[in-house]
């Protein structure tokens, strides 16, 4: 029989998926949350390029870093939150940890994270804090004391002794940011059942995909930040960061390309479906967005800006555009990967389609609530520690 | 000249030690305090969840929870071929149409070119959800074709829905011939 024949199955047949695959259940608050967290772990990286690996043109934007990387993981869980509901039962994941379950484990993985991130900023921060508490009086005194964990020392061996400290916890934090993204990747690759995502490249790509996009947001935060407040700006360090762009963004899309291609090489059984699902409802996204548009493009652009001493004033325009273009390309990417792997059926017949609303709980607008709110947070820690050298009260440092 | 200072030059170090071991000693303590006393009773769960499950309200049923009320189904239902489909996958959740062993609110049934679609989710033959030995299958419109019908029929025309093959049977019953492979 041919297929036309068929006909009217046929039409039955097309989108057909069982009914337990017809509802996308992570969808927006779960593209969001390993790509807050890759910020989270791509801007420490930035950081420690200087702390542990002394790239020294790195140096405007090494504490500035810390401090994004902070705003951003203090919304990290947020996406989370808001996707599980009942935010009340979140503890009872560190009161009964598990050691058999790896979404479990997020608690203490963040925690971990978060408390190194914490010291190490504590601790680069001190004499800013020691300074700035000297002249501030009230509750913002208080604040100070406390960050300056209530120590007026800042003699020479003091500070040697947290430099040391400082050097210890930005090389702990390597691995932990490694280890906490590469975690999230896990979460998706260890899922066997879903043909998309079953990949032990996962990890290793999200972890890319996390230090590209940190870079792509400390350019365009340090760009826009120093723009806005009439700073100038260190153009060897916007170099310096386009390089590294570069270098990971290729190692990150050669390898979500490998990735493809071994699907397509190997053929086995669940690529007749993944090719359905990469030339169907994923067309769009992925191979125009992601790849041909916001892949291909940066990557040239990069290319020519790392190889070419470009002009200031041309630089200085590319390398944010270019990077907000990276930030695009790891969102589509976070986008591809978590709700692409729920359009196919697991039973690998048909594939539904997924259009987020605005005003759901998990909506766009929630969605951007959750973006914003790092910024609001960046901006409120800006009021208490200087992000740049040149600011008042810095150079105590 | 060293400037005078207040603190220690480790003082701080010394301080965020304790905050640690202080907060590390509070999560011992709060699990303690928080921790349900069931937990761990069975397995890596609270033990009295069991229980709290137990007394989740059932949405569904069976069928013979349908069969009490429903007695002129059940007379066909039962003894059909499709005994063994749950009244609930083609209708709905029996908790949406009784509360208490009263009528509460209308049961979802299935009208005209639904009731097509309904049928061929477990019967298309291109889906083929199941062996061919527990659920047959057809192809659509050659099923209707073979039959020499117009293409436009629907499939309670011939098939009564809660006995598919009761009027088949009889027709071939009525003609004095013998069904292919009758299960009787
Ligand atoms: C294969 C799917 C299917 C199953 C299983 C099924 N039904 Fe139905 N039922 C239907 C359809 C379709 C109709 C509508 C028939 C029509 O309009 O011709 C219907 C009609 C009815 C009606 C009459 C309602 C009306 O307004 O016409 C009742 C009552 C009913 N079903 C009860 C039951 C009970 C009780 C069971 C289980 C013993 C059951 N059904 C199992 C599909 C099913
Ligand atoms: C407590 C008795 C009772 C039970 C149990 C019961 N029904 Fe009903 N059902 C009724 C009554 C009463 C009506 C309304 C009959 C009428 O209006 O003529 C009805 C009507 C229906 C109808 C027609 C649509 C409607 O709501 O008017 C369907 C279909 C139906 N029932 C299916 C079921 C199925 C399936 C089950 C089992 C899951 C079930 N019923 C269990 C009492 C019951
Ligand atoms: C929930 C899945 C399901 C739905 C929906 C369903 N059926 Fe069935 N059907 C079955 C099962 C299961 C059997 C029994 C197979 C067996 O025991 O051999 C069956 C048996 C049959 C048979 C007898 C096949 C044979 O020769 O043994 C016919 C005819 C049939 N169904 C027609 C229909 C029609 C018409 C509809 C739509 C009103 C329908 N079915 C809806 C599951 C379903
Ligand atoms: C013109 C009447 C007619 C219509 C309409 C019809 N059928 Fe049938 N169907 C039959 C007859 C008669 C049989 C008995 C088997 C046979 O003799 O070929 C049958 C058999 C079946 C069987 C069992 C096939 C097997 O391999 O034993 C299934 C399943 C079935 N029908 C499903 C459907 C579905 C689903 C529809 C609607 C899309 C439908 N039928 C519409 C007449 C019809």
């Amino acid at each position: 029989m041919s297929v036309a024949a068929h006909g009217e199955t046929i039409a039955a047949v097309s989108n057909y998926i069982f009914p337990n695959d017809f509802h996308v259940h992570w969808s927006l608050m779960i593209v969001l949350y390993p790509y807050i967290t890759g910020l989270v772990a791509g801007a420490f990286i930035v950081s420690s390029l200087y702390h542990v690996f002394h790239i020294k043109s790195l140096k405007p934007v090494a504490r500035f870093s810390l401090l994004f990387a902070l705003a951003f993981l203090i919304c990290a869980t947020w996406p989370l939150l808001n996707h599980l509901g009942h935010p009340e039962r979140a503890m009872s994941m560190m009161l009964t940890p598990n050691p058999t379950s790896a979404m479990a484990g997020f608690g203490y993985i963040y925690s971990a994270y978060f408390i190194v991130l914490l010291l190490e900023i504590i601790f680069i921060f001190r004499p800013v804090s020691v300074a700035l508490g000297q002249k501030a009086t009230g509750g913002l005194k208080t604040l100070y004391s406390v960050l300056a964990i209530g120590s007026d020392n800042v003699s020479a061996k003091a500070l040697k002794l947290d430099h040391k400290i400082i050097g210890f916890l930005a090389a702990i934090g390597i691995p932990m940011a490694c280890f906490l993204h590469g975690y999230v990747g896990f979460i998706f690759g260890g899922i066997k059942a879903n043909p998309l995502w079953a990949t032990p490249l996962m990890p290793l790509i999200f972890l890319l995909s996390a230090c590209v996009s940190g870079i792509a947001g400390i350019i365009v935060a340090y760009i826009l930040l120093r723009k806005l407040s009439g700073k100038d700006i260190d153009v060897d360090c916007v170099q310096t960061l386009i390089k590294f762009l570069w270098g990971f963004f290729i190692l990150d899309f050669t390898f979500e390309m490998l990735e493809l291609f071994s699907h397509f090489y190997m053929a086995n059984h669940h690529w007749h479906t993944l090719e359905a699902l990469y030339s169907g409802p994923l067309y769009n996204t992925f191979w125009v967005a992601q790849v041909g548009i916001f892949s291909v493009i940066p990557f040239v652009f990069l290319m020519f800006m790392s190889l070419i001493r470009f002009k200031d004033g041309l630089l200085l325009f590319f390398a944010p555009v270019i990077s907000v273009m990276i930030l695009i390309q790891v969102l589509l990417m976070r986008w591809n990967v978590v709700v692409g792997g729920q359009l196919m059926s697991k039973s690998e017949r048909g594939a539904t389609t997924f259009h987020p609303m605005w005003l759901e709980k998990e909506g766009i607008l929630p969605a951007i609530i959750i973006m914003v709110a790092p910024v609001v947070i960046l901006w409120l820690i800006g009021k208490v520690l200087p992000f740049w050298m040149d600011d008042k009260g810095a150079e105590a440092a | 000249m060293e400037k005078k200072y207040k603190s220690a030059y480790y003082s701080h170090v010394v301080k965020i030690a304790l905050i640690l071991i202080i907060a590390g000693g509070l999560g011992v303590w709060a699990r303690g305090l928080f921790l349900p006393d069931t937990m761990g009773q069975y397995g890596h769960y609270r033990g009295s969840d069991l229980e709290d499950q137990r007394n989740v309200e059932l949405r569904n049923h069976t069928n013979e929870s349908c069969y009490e009320c429903h007695r002129p189904i059940r007379l066909i239902h039962k003894a059909g071929v499709h005994k063994t489909v749950s009244c609930e996958v083609c209708h709905g959740p029996y908790a949406d149409h009784i509360k208490d062993d009263k009528y509460v609110a209308k049961m979802p049934v299935k009208r005209d070119m639904e009731i097509k679609a309904l049928c061929l989710r477990c019967h298309n033959k291109i889906i083929r959800a199941r062996p061919e030995e527990s659920i047959k299958v057809v192809a659509m419109p050659q099923h209707l074709e073979e039959k020499k019908v117009d293409v436009g029929h629907n499939c309670n025309q011939c098939h009564m829905v809660h006995d598919p093959l009761l009027w088949v049977k009889a027709a071939y019953e009525m003609m004095g011939m013998e069904m292919k492979g009758d299960k009787k």
